[in-house]
């Protein structure tokens, strides 16, 4: 690798170039992948699709946290009770579940693999690869119980972390995945998740970012969907110092469908982006799309929805919604709603919109006998409902209402 | 019971109240007619507190304290309704929840014990049957889909359930049939006793066939004009409101 990779690289990448030089095992494609990095550089605001999402101005800026400090004990998840599989990820360290392996069930540490064509020019994609040593796999059999599954990316002291995930949900199976961001860690995460949910499968994923307010965060998610399966999927976001959850999905084979619900509760000066791209790659495939933010203070929530049809997909029905609601003069939101379609007979709709809490509404509360913070509370809830009844395990369901209202209380 | 006193109130630049006074003792029921653009609503709206209809002058006694300067919550946990011409949707909430959520900020408001979940669902299936109302729209969200008839049955469910002290309906008979301005009568008429008051506003004589007014007044300019027994709304209904107009 030559020295001069970057031209006039930030002090972030010159600590990335040395950790890469540093690694035992880079393999070709690591080393292709990090040039090309290098020449890519993080995705700054000239670059369509991260204008409102500057990770290179936000990188540049990154203090190398001290990673001697020892790490803590971690608290129990709150989704314990739901009796899950437990992952953790801590640090970019990956710890797999002690104990029996549940029927039809595999995982393990493996090699990653190269990503699809798609994000090959992802930046930060690009540098993940070169980075991540080894990636969480995990196989969901046909007859595996449904136990949920919990992968717990914690980030406490680490100045940059970088995994993978690669999952496959077999032919007819039933899996939940809930993946959990937190830690109150200032260093940078970046997540490479691909997975495949084969014929007639059912895959739930949930995610939930409720990092400290200085992380930051890219999480993309790939999912290939086969003929008649289904990718079920509701995100929760209270943000941080810059956040970005990417979703491609390809509906790949006839009678898929996705359902992408996210929500985003945003106060202070956090961040929450959201970009999703569905692409219908079959006929008679079916996607649904709600996005809801909430933001106050400084806070700025960021949508971009694409939805791309393909000559060959006939019969597409899709559908996608994004709702922001600004409970400050200095909040904002930013929604890109984005159809391409190159079939002629699909159903195809996007809408979006942008108010404050509905003052004839707040009066009639408070007529009733709210307070202003109930009434206001009440009304968020109400903004937030949608996504909520996208959420079809109950005790879930309740988790994200507690979550709802212990943000409420704040407001 | 309800005593308003010289009550001044500009909405956006314009006085629309200008010195307007009215006194409902308890148990009475007075009915205020007037034409449009009189200041119907926004005498609702100022005695209820609504952001941006402040008085600028005056008074507002609910049973010997001025409630001018309290929050529209704490003037309801004192006891006064506003029925509302035109009631909110609110989707996402479930109207059984938002009405026992509203009743028990009430009674906690006034250091009352809450009512329990079974107690309240008894309570509102009772008064929903009152009001006309079928189990389902309760489980539904707020409003969401409801006819204009059957917003006002909801606001009629609530006056039922709140038992507040002093009522006031704005406009409540508009877009109503004769079956559901009958339900509003005896809603009211059950409600009535030496203890409550309630101010009926309208704009037309027909609900008072069901309600039978202790006094009548006339709106007009922004003050009341006229006051009279029950048969000045048949008078005002023969002749028109054209003389008031002229007077104001």
């Amino acid at each position: 690798m030559s020295e001069a990779l970057f031209n006039n690289p930030t002090p972030f990448e010159v600590d990335l170039q040395a950790a890469f030089a540093g690694r035992a095992k880079a393999t070709g494609a690591q080393a292709a992948a990090f040039e090309r990095f290098a020449k890519l550089g993080f995705p700054n605001r000239r670059i369509e699709g991260w204008k409102w999402s500057d990770f290179h101005g936000a990188l540049r800026k990154l203090t190398p946290a001290n990673d001697a400090e020892a790490q803590g004990d971690i608290a129990p998840s709150e989704f314990a009770a739901l009796n899950p599989l437990e992952f953790r990820i801590i640090n970019g360290q990956i710890e797999l579940p002690q104990g029996e392996l549940p029927d039809g069930l595999r995982y393990g540490v493996v090699e990653p693999v190269a990503t699809i064509p798609e994000l090959e020019r992802h930046a930060i994609v690009n540098l993940n690869i070169a980075m991540t040593g080894k990636a969480l796999g995990i196989e969901v059999g046909e007859n595996t119980p449904d136990r949920p599954i919990l992968i717990r990316h914690i980030n406490t002291n680490a100045a940059f972390a970088f995994t993978q995930t690669m999952m496959r949900v077999s032919a007819n199976a039933r899996a939940r995945l809930i993946e959990t961001y937190e830690g109150e860690g200032s260093g940078f995460y970046s997540h490479l998740f691909h997975m495949v949910v084969r014929d007639g499968a059912q895959f739930h994923r949930t995610v939930v970012h409720q990092t400290g307010a200085d992380q930051i965060v890219n999480a993309v998610c790939a999912a290939k969907i086969d003929a008649d399966a289904a990718f079920n999927q509701t995100s929760l976001s209270t943000g941080s110092r810059l956040s970005r959850h990417e979703t491609i999905v390809h509906l790949w084979a006839q009678g898929g469908s996705a359902e992408i619900n996210s929500a985003a509760l945003l106060c202070d000066d956090r961040h929450a982006d959201f970009t999703t791209h569905v692409v219908h790659k079959a006929p008679h495939c079916r996607t649904r799309q709600i996005h809801k933010g909430v933001a106050r203070d400084r806070a700025r929530n960021v949508f971009q929805g694409k939805f791309e049809v393909e000559r060959e997909a006939q019969k597409t029905d899709a559908k996608m919604t994004a709702n922001a609601l600004l409970l400050s003069d200095t909040a904002e939101a930013n929604h890109k709603p984005e159809l391409e379609i190159y079939a002629d007979d699909v159903e195809c709709a996007h809408g979006s919109t942008c108010g404050a809490l509905d003052a004839d509404a707040l009066f009639y509360l408070r007529q009733r006998g709210l307070n202003e913070a109930a009434a206001r509370a009440l009304l968020v809830e109400a903004f937030l409902g949608e996504v909520l009844d996208g959420v079809d395990d109950e005790r879930l369901g309740d988790i994200f209402r507690n979550k709802i209202a212990d943000w409420l209380v704040y407001e | 019971m309800l005593k308003i006193e010289n009550l001044h109130t500009t909405v956006g630049g314009h006085e629309i109240l200008k010195g307007l006074s009215l006194d409902v003792p308890a148990g009475e029921v007075h009915a205020i007619m007037g034409p449009n653009g009189s200041g119907k609503s926004t005498l609702s709206y100022t005695v209820a507190g609504r952001d941006g209809y402040a008085a600028s002058e005056g008074a507002v006694m609910l049973e010997g304290t001025n409630i001018l300067g309290l929050a529209p919550d704490v003037r309801a946990a004192k006891g006064l309704f506003l029925s509302f011409q035109h009631p909110m949707e609110i989707p996402g909430v479930q109207t059984m929840t938002f009405i026992r959520t509203a009743l028990n900020a009430q009674r906690r408001a006034r250091g009352e014990a809450e009512v329990s979940a079974a107690d309240f669902i008894r309570l509102i299936r009772e008064k929903a049957k009152l009001v006309g109302l079928d189990d389902a729209k309760l489980k539904r969200p707020f409003n969401v889909g409801f006819s204009g008839g059957e917003k006002k049955r909801m606001e009629m469910l609530q006056l039922a359930i709140f038992e507040p002290r002093f009522a006031i309906m704005d406009e409540t008979d508009s877009g109503l049939d004769i079956d559901a301005l009958k339900m509003v009568g005896d809603v009211v008429n059950a409600l009535r006793g030496p203890e409550r008051g309630f101010l009926i506003i309208t704009h037309y004589q027909r609900l008072l066939h069901y309600i039978k007014p202790d006094r009548v007044h006339v709106l007009a300019g922004g003050r009341i004009v006229k006051s009279g027994a029950a048969g000045l709304a048949a008078e005002l209904e023969k002749s028109g409101y054209e003389q008031f107009i002229e007077a104001a």
